[in-house]
């Protein structure tokens, strides 16, 4: 319980208060004369990248899991009702 | 249950969810900034009906099918129809804003390169609907 407490903490200081941060700036409005091109494509990269990312580590983490607890890996173990014909009831 | 951790489900789901929270912020605030309209911004009404753009300055010069800015000047579009919905672009400068009857929307843009662009619907409105096109003149000036 402590890690996962620990782990929101962690989580909330990278991500979350950033996200309150940009929320309160609200109002701060550039000086200057903002390209809208720029603007877009900027948020249009980072969410891409953002995009590739998540669906990189959640691609790789499914084939790992397919290939890691395939029935023919050498550290496969059998679970306790293998051979016991009780999955096929 | 006894023994089985589940951590990982809930790294998952706050992984999910800042990322979710991040991903609303960035775009809530990108949409905030490019809203926000330059309070000298000249004003100019944009008029679509099938199957041609009008646009009247605020001294009250009206273009059709043609629309001359000032380089350095930002432009504020008050956008609405006259029979159907519209929908005007300017794709060079990402400007996308449906025009609708009865009701005005605002988009506006700052013009930083001369030049020619196309303006043209994007919103399907008939027949001729494909050649509901215009040009953005951008000049030297301010």
């Amino acid at each position: 319980m402590k890690n996962i407490i620990g782990l929101f903490m962690v989580l909330s200081l990278l991500v979350i208060l950033p996200t309150v941060e940009i929320v309160f700036a609200a109002g701060d409005e550039p000086e200057q004369y903002i390209d809208r091109r720029v603007e877009i494509w900027n948020l249009f990269f980072r969410m891409m990248t953002v995009a590739f990312v998540v669906g990189a580590v959640v691609s790789g983490t499914l084939i790992w899991l397919i290939w890691r607890f395939r029935e023919s890996h050498p550290k496969a173990t059998p679970t306790k009702y293998e051979g016991t014909s009780e999955l096929d009831r | 249950m006894s023994g089985h951790s589940n951590w990982p489900e809930w790294v998952y789901i706050g992984v999910v969810v800042a990322l979710l929270a991040w991903v609303g912020a960035e775009a809530w605030n990108i949409e905030r900034i490019v809203e926000h309209v330059p309070e000298n911004a000249e004003v100019i009404k944009v008029t679509g009906q099938q199957w041609f753009w009008t646009f009247e300055h605020a001294d009250g010069t009206v273009e059709k099918g043609e629309l001359h800015v000032k380089k350095g000047v930002p432009y504020k579009f008050e956008v609405t129809s006259k029979d159907v919905i519209h929908s005007f672009n300017i794709p060079d400068y990402l400007v996308l804003m449906d025009a609708v009857p009865g009701r005005i929307n605002t988009v506006w843009f700052l013009p930083v390169d001369e030049g020619e662009y196309p303006i043209q619907c994007r919103e399907y409105c008939g027949l001729i609907h494909y050649n509901m096109r215009g040009t953005l003149y951008v000049e030297g000036g301010a």
